[in-house]
C-alpha cells in the first residue's frame, strides 16, 4: 500500500500541502480533482519522494519515510514512478531512445548482479540491449499507442500528445507498483484516452496502484474506484465514484459544476 | 630558459634568428620581387619554428584552459557562494581588463615588485591560461546551472541512479552545449597566444615581424601570417559549426 500520513509542507511560508492523509491500494485507481494551486502535484511528488515533507509518514509497502527524515534511505524508483504534466522527456534522445534507456540500464544492472553472484544469465541478455520479456512489453505497448510513426522523433519534433504517450509507455514499460499520473491526458484525442483508460484498468486488475490527477470528470467517473477532491492544500472530501454525482460539501459542488459547465 | 628583458637579437639568434639568417642568405638576390608564398617557402623554417612556439604556448592554454575552468565551473555550479561568486567577480574584473594590459602587468611590474624573473614564454602562457580558465569556467558553470532539472527528476523516477543520470542524462546534454562554444573561446586562444610577441616570446608573429625587419614587405609578410592563421583557424572554427549544427539541436518544443 502507498500511504501519506499527516503530511505538511509549506513554501514561503504557506501550508501547500496541510496535514493530508492519502492511501492507494494496490489495484486500486484513485482520482485526485480540484483546482489549480490546490497542491495536487505537490502531493505527488511528496508520495513519490521526489520533494520531501516538513512533516509527516509516507509508507510504500514495505519502506518507511519518517519527516523530519534522521536519515536518507533511497526511494523504491521505479516500482513508485511519476508521469508529469510537463513531461520530462530527455530532448537528446529519440522518443524509443526515451522509453528504452531506463530499460536498457535496468538489464544492465540484472546483468551485473547476475555476474557477480556467478548466476547464468537468465536469458540471452547479455547479448541484447533489453530482456526479451520486456522487449515484448515495449513492442506491444508502442503498437497499443499506435507510436509506430513517430516513435523514432526526437521530442521536439512530436507533437504535444504524442510526447504524453511517449512519456506514458516510458513509465508503463518498467511496470511500477505504483503509478502516479499528473494530468497526462491533456492534450490527447477521445480515442487515445480510452485507449489510455482500458489499460490502466488492465494495470489495476493486475494489482497496480494507480493515482491520477485529472481535470476530465468523465475518465474519472470512468476510471475512479476512489476519488479525493483537493483544495487549498486540504483534502476537502473523498470517497467512491458517487462523490463525482453526489458530492457532499459545497466548494465540491461548487468546482463540479464550473468543470461540467465547461466542458 | 630566456631572461626577461634581456637582449633580443641573442634571443633570436639562439632559436629564430638562426633559422631566419640562413632562409635570408637563401634569397637575398631575389628579395624585390618576393610574393606571399615566396615568403612562406623561403622562411618556411623560420615561419615554423615560429608556429611550433605558438603551438606549445596554445597547447598549455588549453590544457590548463580546458581542464581547470572545467573543475572550477563545476565546483562553481555546486558551491555558488564560496567558489561560484568569487570566481564570476574575477571572471568579470579580467573581461574589463585588455589582455595586452594584463600580460604586461603580470610580465613586468608583478615580476619587479616580487623581484623574480620569469621566461615569458611561462609568462604568457599562465596569462593566458588565467583568462582561458574563468572564461570556460564561465560556460561551464551557466550550463550546469540552467540545466532542467526535470531532465534529472524523470531519470530519478525511471530508477535511474546519480551515476548513471549524469553519464546518460546529463553529460552528453551539457556537452552537446558547450563543446561548440568552447572550441570558439579556445580558437581566440590561439589567437591570444599573438599577444605574447609583445614580451619577447619567439612565437609566430614575432617571427613575422623579425622576417618584415629583414626584408621589410609588410604587405606580404602579414598577408602570409594571416593565411597561416586562416590554415589553422578556419578548420578548428568549421569543427566547431560543425559540431555545433551536428549536437546543439533546437530543444524547444512544440
Amino acid at each position: 500500500m502507498l500511504q501519506g500520513i499527516q503530511l505538511v509542507k509549506s513554501a514561503r511560508g504557506q501550508k501547500i500541502i496541510d496535514n493530508v492523509d492519502v492511501q492507494l491500494e494496490p489495484g486500486q485507481i484513485s482520482v485526485i480533482i480540484g483546482p489549480s494551486g490546490s497542491g495536487k502535484t505537490t502531493l505527488i511528488k511528496l508520495l513519490a519522494l521526489l520533494e520531501k515533507p516538513d512533516s509527516g509518514k509516507i509508507v510504500i509497502d514495505d519502506h518507511q519515510y519518517q519527516f523530519p527524515a534522521e536519515r536518507n534511505e533511497l526511494p523504491p524508483w521505479p516500482e513508485i514512478t511519476v508521469v508529469f504534466q510537463q513531461l520530462f522527456l530527455w530532448p537528446h534522445l529519440t522518443l524509443l531512445q526515451n522509453i528504452k534507456l531506463p530499460l536498457m540500464l535496468r538489464s544492465k544492472w540484472h546483468r551485473s548482479v547476475e555476474r557477480r553472484a556467478s548466476v547464468a544469465p537468465t536469458s540471452n541478455a547479455s547479448t541484447t540491449n533489453v530482456q526479451p520479456v520486456e522487449q515484448r512489453r515495449l513492442d506491444d505497448l508502442i503498437e497499443l499507442f499506435d507510436m509506430q510513426s513517430f516513435v523514432q522523433r526526437y521530442p521536439n519534433e512530436a507533437s504535444l500528445g504524442q510526447r504524453q504517450r511517449a512519456a506514458l509507455v516510458r513509465a508503463l514499460v518498467l511496470q511500477p507498483r505504483y503509478l502516479l499520473l499528473d494530468e497526462i491526458t491533456s492534450s490527447l484525442d477521445v480515442e487515445q484516452i480510452s485507449i489510455i483508460l482500458s489499460y490502466l484498468k488492465r494495470l489495476s486488475k493486475k494489482g497496480i496502484g494507480v493515482l491520477i490527477v485529472t481535470h476530465l470528470l468523465n475518465f474519472a467517473r470512468e476510471a475512479a474506484d476512489r476519488v479525493i477532491f483537493m483544495d487549498a492544500g486540504r483534502i476537502i472530501e473523498s470517497g467512491g465514484r458517487e462523490v463525482l454525482d453526489s458530492p457532499s460539501q459545497e466548494r465540491v459542488k461548487k468546482f463540479l459544476s464550473v468543470i461540467e459547465s465547461a466542458s | 630558459m630566456y631572461v626577461s628583458g634581456g637582449n633580443d637579437e641573442h634571443i633570436i639568434g639562439r632559436r629564430i634568428g638562426g633559422a631566419l639568417r640562413d632562409d635570408c642568405r637563401k634569397t637575398q638576390s631575389n628579395a624585390g620581387i618576393m610574393s606571399v608564398f615566396d615568403i612562406l617557402i623561403t622562411y618556411q623554417s623560420a615561419f615554423a619554428n615560429g608556429l611550433l612556439t605558438t603551438f606549445q604556448l596554445a597547447l598549455m592554454i588549453w590544457l590548463i584552459g580546458l581542464t581547470g575552468g572545467s573543475l572550477l565551473g563545476s565546483i562553481g555550479a555546486r558551491w555558488k557562494i564560496f567558489v561560484g561568486i568569487p570566481s564570476r567577480v574575477i571572471s568579470f574584473t579580467l573581461s574589463g581588463v585588455p589582455i595586452l594590459v594584463f600580460l604586461f602587468w603580470l610580465h613586468y611590474p608583478l615580476q619587479q615588485l616580487l623581484g623574480v624573473v620569469i621566461d615569458p614564454f611561462i609568462t604568457a602562457a599562465l596569462t593566458l591560461s588565467i583568462i582561458n580558465v574563468f572564461a570556460v569556467a564561465d560556460v561551464i558553470r551557466g550550463v550546469l546551472l540552467d540545466f532542467p532539472s526535470q531532465y534529472i527528476i524523470a531519470g530519478k523516477v525511471c530508477g535511474m541512479t546519480s551515476s548513471q543520470i549524469l553519464v546518460h542524462i546529463q553529460l552528453p546534454i551539457v556537452l552537446r552545449q558547450t563543446v561548440p562554444v568552447l572550441l570558439m573561446i579556445q580558437v581566440n586562444m590561439l589567437q591570444a597566444t599573438l599577444f605574447a610577441s609583445l614580451i619577447s616570446v619567439n612565437e609566430i608573429f614575432r617571427v613575422a615581424q623579425q622576417i618584415n625587419s629583414h626584408i621589410y614587405k609588410p604587405v606580404e609578410v602579414y598577408t602570409a601570417l594571416g593565411l597561416l592563421f586562416l590554415a589553422i583557424c578556419l578548420p578548428l572554427n568549421g569543427l566547431a559549426l560543425w559540431l555545433k549544427a551536428k549536437f546543439t539541436r533546437d530543444f524547444s518544443e512544440r
